[in-house]
């Protein structure tokens, strides 16, 4: 342990004990929370505890991953059970104050579940259909701490995993701990890396950098988000990390404009490491230096994509480069740089803290370590889940997503965002595997998984799907452009029951050109989710496309076709555009835990 | 060093350098690849993917024996080569790749006949009623045949019908700017022209507007190029692919042929090719991709102002002045009259002044006319008004010349810019200097109280007070000394003089400059080092800003400057005069100046003498002549006599030679040569119509003394002219002198020769016989039509070239010793004139931040209207009791006034108002102008005293 270090770990350790001996409540403010009213929730109640004059800490925490529960309230009282309180209203706040913070009294008909099970008739947290089963790594802070304090980061083991490289291990020994780990890249391609950490560290520039790609833009995955609003300390401390092992002289979290929560908390997460000496020049004590910033975009899906990171990082156009030259070689600036998924980077502390054995001792044999997926559309619990790999995917669906709410039949998932695929419903015992996964044609991608149930058109699917691609690509090389454009006026045509008797040739013509001819992935990738569907649905494409009957399809929103002269319809934020995607927000109705109206 | 290596493309072996990208080793070598977005002046881009093809990826190490190698589909232009690469260009996967492609691209592009079936049978001038709507139709487009996009169907055919559906974009032309149209409806998103406008010119005019199916090119927020800071260089019109960027003039004028010529506006040597249609009008000017000086590029003026030699009002026969006027004559009556006026005033009382759009031809028989037929030294160039900024250069180095290729210049490591605007005067100059100092391989330093487009760019701005150049040097010189950064090594080697020339820097002390130039010792040394640790460093300069004889010594210290940094005889190094004329080098090295002959030896050099009297077989006057400036002083004097004027369409209106329609008044006898009755040509006597430069074969000398040729590109058939080459000759053997017998221009280069050792291996010839040859256009291999017709490009050859078999030479000076020149104090001059006690610095920039203008349609085309600001130092405002954000008006000393809002900044010196107009005014101004010819018409930017009172 570093000298620097000890003291710091001292002090969190004392904020800790501080925190649990008197209440503590902390209030889930993610996205998902604050979109479910928990704004007012937490206004409500400070009022109320200064009302009835209750000294206790209000801590705003990110999701726990429990969306359905949002927002929920956890209040720590020292005697009492730890209870979370699930889709609490401002109403409810005054009585919470009352009985359990000041009363001590716990109230377990609106209590989801508590930290150890003692409360009666409430189950334990870790008993949760969808919490039972989870491993948690990249998640393990969600919901525990406030997301901007550095000490209640550091006394959960924060920092413990940078100063074990800084201290005891050469930069050559980070990187082989992390290919051991056999950790892969989180972003969709799921490349090794620890080998990809190796290019850069060979390369003998003295300005190196690293990249944190918090794009983020696909429908129904918000996982990367998350976690900077949960825990952004451990994406600072992996980038640390990270930099040290490549030898690298900055980082640079790329966050799309927009993303206010997490692009604020990673933000302040940062000058907190600069105050407290590690990040900046001679980090703990060790005479290493790395300086970190955040970098923001606008609006584009595109931005995600390596190079076209780059070039946004720059300033410019987020349009893709042509490779070779390699980010390895020459990256941001025309610096050899390394780009990594916020999960990817995440995971690293714990692996350098536990060690590679350990990390590597879950999952399965090829992929190893956990996942974290976004349950979304026809299911009971959507949500965020970490889950190791290796379990199929009935079980993530059906057992710790709840199944599909209305008792219908699940017809597909879709996976890996809009350029990803879908999953029909006779395949969803695969097992949760990047090689099985990508050979299944439903990469796992950026996390996202959409239940759709046997009333979803996939036809309209895949032209809502279609539409975002379309929209979302950068224009540059003639294939996508042209190509996703060609492709959403087909699927329109489709859904309007105007096909051409060529239509189905003529997808296939322009999609498979796409994939071969397109300059970054999103062309090549664009056709995924027509020619996934078509392979397992093709009987309903060909039935919608044929003259004699196509099944009517309720007029959509968003644009119709983007190209020029064609005409616009309306605004497209996301939500207007694809409203399925939108995460459901439904309070949770099961028998035993329905919540009684306001008192 | 680029590596020799072998790739193999379709089962042929092609030899080509591990430098290139596969499309551009293929197409060199004949093999087709078809491209939009590619252009092999560019980078590559990599989006149109027209250029797919498939490259063979050996098997992984560990696979079994006997693996097939994978082919996988690559953008030619964007994989490098290496030995040994296997390359498919033409196989089944590829050719329905591009098929997809472009069908996907003519979803969007109006296509009916490139698509159509009996595009075969269809001639050019044929406009299909049957098959295609107007808008859709090749025949209507501007581009009509000279269109990429033409030439990549054609290779690659489609079918007639396409199974997607076809969008016509819908969107107005945007037509209002000056000098080029904008029809999106055509375009194809190639970004070609926003990647040309960024990458080559630095000046990133356009961008990428909205995305997916809606993206397009244009101006931010969909501004007029005018705001957009456009210069109007035209370099995006010449790489786009399709009819979306036309020149508004001769917008639908089809060429029957193309022919190359070097540009006459300034003395870069742009080489041109000139479309010529078939009623012998020319209709287009499109820079040479491949010509050693611009590299494709040009500037407004090179690109738009060609276009006076069709003009109607040309000159149409001789003329005669009879009982006051001017009458048409025959040629025969014309001479006569002619030889008769002339032969009255021999001696100093003749004056010829020639044109810097002479050719090296017709400046050497000038100067032969005027001093064996008329007996005088005095013949000088129109546009000699600054001598100093030559002459220093052969006090130093014994010839003045520069020694800079432009080539060269983007790999000077710092550019250090003296009182030039050479983003306008010698545009494609700025053009390297821009591109290395925006990659961050250079260093630009700029001496200028005016602030100009360069200024932009600048790493360091030095902005002394006006006419103090010379002590800035001296003080950046001292500074070099004192900091001990001097080249030592190629001082003991190559330099002479260096204590001497140090101990004159003594006044030259960092207060007493500072005093003088208002900059202080921080900058100079700033300055010093940027200068001294860059090597190569070049050296350029025009010294507008130097007043009271001070260009001669600065120019000598600037020569020291590049001595102690040990820059010259080295490439990408050394000194760079920036003259205005085109052919003002070619005018020294004629001798077509008082106190040069032939060969730029000294007039009063008597070996010269005796060497070139014999070889013209007549005497040399060795009494000395007059310059220009002299001559018309003389004439106003009624010394000067009689006098004949190579006009070529010069004027003298900037005021610099004085009254010069009095000095023409005065004049006994008086010959015009001349393409317009010009201001000039109407006091003449006798006038003769010259032809223009695209009439005449001949050469120029450019100002990196490369000669390159000129060629008869067309022949304007409603006039009457001759060459002034010819004009000169018959007058000459008209008045009985021999020696003026020419059969073309290479019978005088060959007499140039004789009597100028470093000419001599130059031919008209010899020039076009070593161009460097490209290939024909045709359909097979459309690829020369992309990159510009040329099929062949003159190198030049750059003096000396002393043999038929000398390769000229690049890099002169590059042994022998020079003498550090010694540098005197001069105090700028005072302006405690009680009318005038300001001085006026007044810039030309693209645009300014912070200037709120606005676009007003005026006719047909924009301009930019805007509040005009006046910037004082804040002491003399104080003084002045004027206040920041008041109304004032500026008075100069010219006469001309300008009302604005007043601004104080520290960043103009004590004593200086300055004012900055934009440049887009002056685009439009130019188009708008009723006068046929651009060059002269940019008016000059020169400090003038000035002064202020309340609006």
């Amino acid at each position: 342990m570093t000298d620097a270090y000890q003291p710091l770990r001292k002090r969190a350790d004392g904020v800790w004990a501080g925190l649990h001996a008197k209440p503590w409540i902390r209030v889930s403010t993610g996205l998902q929370g604050m979109a479910a009213g928990a704004g007012e929730v937490l206004e409500a109640l400070r009022a109320e505890l200064s009302r009835q004059r209750v000294d206790a800490t209000v801590s705003e925490v990110g999701t726990t991953g429990l969306c359905y529960a949002e927002p929920l309230v956890d209040v720590h009282v020292p005697g009492t059970a730890r209870t979370l309180y699930h889709n609490v209203t401002p109403e409810q706040v005054a009585r919470i104050v009352a009985e359990h913070v000041k009363a001590q009294r716990p109230i377990a008909e609106w209590a989801h579940a508590t930290a150890d099970g003692t409360l009666e008739g409430v189950p334990p947290r870790g008993e949760l259909p969808m919490m039972k089963g989870q491993v948690r790594v990249a998640l393990r802070n969600a919901g525990e701490i406030d997301p901007l304090s550095l000490e209640q980061y550091v006394a959960r083991g924060g920092f413990e995993g940078l100063d074990k490289a800084l201290s005891g291990m050469t930069r050559e020994q980070v990187v082989q701990e992390v290919r051991d780990s056999g950790l892969r890249g989180r972003g969709g391609a799921a490349f090794s890396t620890g080998t990809k950490w190796s290019f850069l560290a060979g390369n003998k520039s003295p300005i190196k950098y690293i990249l944190c790609n918090c794009e983020e833009g696909d429908p129904g995955a918000f996982n990367d988000k998350t976690i900077l609003e949960t825990d952004p300390f451990t994406l600072v401390e992996g980038c640390i990390i990270a930099g040290y092992a490549t030898g690298a002289s900055n980082g640079i979290v790329f966050i799309r404009h927009g993303h206010h929560e997490p692009i604020e908390r990673t933000t302040r997460a940062i000058e907190a490491c600069y105050e407290a000496g590690l990040l900046g020049k001679n980090i703990l004590g060790t005479g290493f230096s790395y300086d970190m910033e955040v970098s923001l975009v606008g609006e584009s899906y595109v931005a995600g994509e390596e190079t076209a990171l780059m070039e946004a990082v720059e300033g410019k156009r987020s349009m893709p480069r042509f490779r070779p030259p390699f980010p390895a070689a020459v990256g941001v600036w025309g610096k050899p740089s390394n780009i990594n998924n916020i999960k990817t980077i995440s995971y690293v502390p714990e692996i350098v803290r536990q060690g590679a054995k350990w990390f590597a001792g879950i999952g399965t044999e090829r992929s190893k370590g956990t996942v974290i997926a976004c349950l979304s559309g026809h299911i009971k619990y959507p949500g965020l889940l970490e889950v190791p790999c290796g379990i199929t995917m009935r079980h993530l669906v059906e057992v710790m997503g709840g199944g599909e709410p209305s008792g219908k039949r699940i017809k597909f998932l879709q996976t890996g965002g809009p350029l990803g695929g879908m999953l029909p419903a006779a395949q969803l015992d695969m097992v949760l595997d990047f090689d099985e996964m990508s050979r299944a044609g439903a990469m796992f991608g950026s996390g996202g998984l959409i239940v759709c149930n046997e009333d979803t058109s996939i036809v309209d699917l895949t032209r809502v799907l279609l539409a975002f691609d379309q929209m979302e690509s950068c224009g540059k090389c003639f294939p996508c452009r042209l190509g996703t454009s060609h492709l959403l006026e087909i699927l329109e045509r489709a859904c309007d029951g105007r096909s051409r008797p060529t239509d189905l040739d003529l997808m296939d013509r322009v999609g498979r050109n796409m994939r071969a001819g397109s300059l970054c992935g999103h062309g090549q990738l664009g056709y995924n989710p027509v020619s996934s569907a078509l392979k397992a649905f093709a009987d309903e494409f060909k039935a919608q496309m044929s003259d004699a009957g196509p099944i009517p399809i309720p007029p959509f929103v968003g644009p119709r076709s983007t190209r020029r002269g064609a005409q616009m319809t309306g605004d497209t934020p996301t939500a207007q555009v694809y409203p399925e995607f939108v995460i459901n927000l439904q309070p949770v109705t099961t028998a035993s835990q329905q919540p009684t109206a306001a008192g | 060093m680029p590596k020799e290596i072998k790739i193999k493309v379709n089962g042929q072996e092609i030899a080509t350098t591990d430098d290139k990208m596969v499309i551009q080793a293929a197409n060199d070598a004949g093999i087709y690849i078809p491209y939009l977005c590619y252009h092999p002046g560019m980078k590559p881009y990599g989006a149109c993917r027209m250029c797919m093809v498939q490259v063979e990826m050996p098997p992984p190490p560990n696979a079994p024996a006997g693996t097939a190698p994978a082919l996988v589909m690559q953008a030619s232009c964007t994989v490098p080569v290496r030995d040994g690469l296997v390359v498919h260009t033409t196989n089944e996967p590829v050719q329905q790749t591009r098929d997809v492609i472009m069908d996907l691209l003519l979803s969007e592009h109006p296509h009916g006949c490139l698509t159509c079936h009996r595009i075969d049978l269809c001639g050019p001038q044929d406009i299909c009623l049957r098959h295609v709507d107007v808008n859709d139709r090749c025949v209507t487009c501007p581009k009509n045949e000279r269109c990429e996009l033409k030439d990549t169907t054609r290779f690659h055919t489609q079918k007639q019908y396409s199974a997607l559906t076809y969008q016509y974009r819908n969107l107005q032309v945007e037509t209002k700017d000056p000098f080029f149209d904008r029809d999106y409806n055509l375009c194809i998103v190639c970004a070609r022209c926003v990647r040309a406008c960024d990458e080559l010119r630095g000046d990133v005019v356009y961008g990428m507007t909205e995305r997916a199916g809606q993206v397009l090119v244009g101006t931010a927020l969909g501004s007029s190029l005018l705001e957009s800071g456009c210069e109007f260089c035209g370099a995006c019109i010449d790489v786009c692919p399709v009819g979306a960027l036309v020149e508004k003039e001769n917008k639908w004028e089809r060429p029957s042929r193309v022919m190359q010529s070097v540009c006459d506006e300034c003395p870069v040597g742009c080489q041109i090719t000139y479309e010529v249609n078939q009623w012998e009008k020319v209709v287009r000017a499109i820079p040479e991709l491949n010509a050693p000086a611009n590299h494709g590029q040009a500037c407004y003026k090179g690109k738009f102002g060609y276009s006076y030699v069709n003009h109607k009002q040309r000159i149409k026969r001789p003329m005669v002045r009879r009982d006051g006027e001017l009458r048409q004559v025959s040629w025969e009556e014309a001479f006569a009259a002619a030889a008769e006026g002339l032969a009255k005033y021999k001696g100093n009382q003749f004056a010829l002044i020639a044109s810097p759009r002479n050719t090296n031809e017709e400046l050497y028989v000038a100067q032969k006319f005027a001093r064996v037929v008329m007996g005088t030294n005095s013949v000088d160039l129109a546009t000699n008004d600054r001598p100093g900024v030559y002459e220093a250069l052969a006090d130093v180095f014994g010839v003045s010349a520069g020694m800079v290729s432009i080539d060269d210049l983007n790999a000077a490591k710092a550019v250090l810019v003296v009182s030039a605007n050479l983003t306008e005067e010698q545009n494609v100059v700025g053009v390297p200097i821009k591109q290395a100092v925006r990659a961050g391989t250079q260093q630009l330093v700029v001496i200028d109280s005016r602030e100009v487009e360069l200024t932009r760019h600048a790493t360091l701005w030095l902005r002394p007070y006006p006419g103090t150049d010379l002590a800035v040097v001296g003080g950046i010189l001292r500074a070099i000394v004192d900091e001990g950064l001097v080249s030592k090594e190629f001082i003991d080697a190559r330099v002479d003089g260096y204590d001497d020339f140090v101990k004159s820097l003594a006044p030259f002390t960092p207060e007493a400059v500072e005093r003088e130039t208002g900059l202080g010792p921080d900058r100079l040394l700033a300055a010093a080092k940027l200068l001294a640790t860059n090597a190569p460093a070049v050296f350029a300069y025009a010294l507008d800003n130097s007043v009271g004889g001070t260009r001669r010594p600065t120019a000598r210290a600037l020569a020291n400057l590049a001595l102690i940094t040990g820059n010259v005889g080295k490439p990408g190094a050394g000194l760079m005069p920036l003259r205005r004329g085109a052919n003002d080098q070619g005018a020294l090295d004629m001798g077509a100046e008082p106190f040069l002959l032939p060969g730029q030896a000294p007039f009063n050099n008597v070996a010269a003498l005796k060497r070139i009297s014999r070889a013209w077989g007549a005497p040399v006057p060795d009494r000395e002549g007059l310059r220009v400036a002299g001559a018309f002083a003389a004439a106003r004097k009624g010394d000067v006599k009689a006098m004949l004027v190579i006009g070529d369409h010069l004027t003298f209106e900037d005021g610099t030679f004085g009254d010069t329609a009095a000095a023409f008044d005065k004049l006994e006898f008086m010959v015009a040569l001349d393409q317009f009755l010009s201001p000039t040509a109407q006091k003449a006597d006798v006038v003769f119509p010259a032809a223009a430069w695209l009439e005449k074969q001949g050469t120029y000398t450019n100002l990196e003394r490369r000669v390159q040729p000129l060629r008869r590109v067309f022949k304007n058939k409603a006039v009457d002219s001759r060459a002034d080459l010819d004009i000169l000759c018959a007058l000459a053997q008209r008045m009985g002198a021999d020696g003026f017998a020419y059969g073309d221009s290479d019978d005088v280069l060959a007499e140039l020769g004789m009597v100028a050792p470093a000419y001599a291996g130059i031919s008209h010839r010899r020039l076009l016989a070593e161009a460097v040859k490209t290939k024909k256009p045709s359909n097979d291999n459309p690829l020369p039509t992309q990159v510009l017709y040329s099929d062949a490009v003159p190198m030049g050859l750059q003096w000396p070239c002393s043999a038929a078999d000398h390769p000229g030479t690049p890099v002169p000076f590059g042994e022998g010793k020079f003498t550090l020149a010694v540098l005197s104090w001069r105090e700028r001059p005072k302006h405690d004139d009680a009318q005038f006690p300001l001085m006026l610095t007044h810039g030309r920039v693209l645009l300014q931040s912070g200037h709120p203008m606005e676009v007003v349609p005026q006719g047909k085309l924009n301009s930019i209207k805007r509040e005009e600001y006046v910037t004082l130092h804040p002491a003399d405002a104080a003084r002045m009791k004027f206040a920041e954000g008041q109304r004032a008006r500026m008075v100069a000393a010219t006469g001309k006034s300008v009302t604005g809002t007043l601004r104080l900044s520290e960043q103009v010196p004590p004593g200086v108002v300055s004012l900055t107009t934009l440049f887009g005014e002056l685009a439009v101004e130019l188009e708008a102008s009723t006068h046929p010819d651009p060059m002269n018409h940019v008016p000059r930017l020169e400090a003038v005293p000035a002064r202020m009172e309340p609006a």
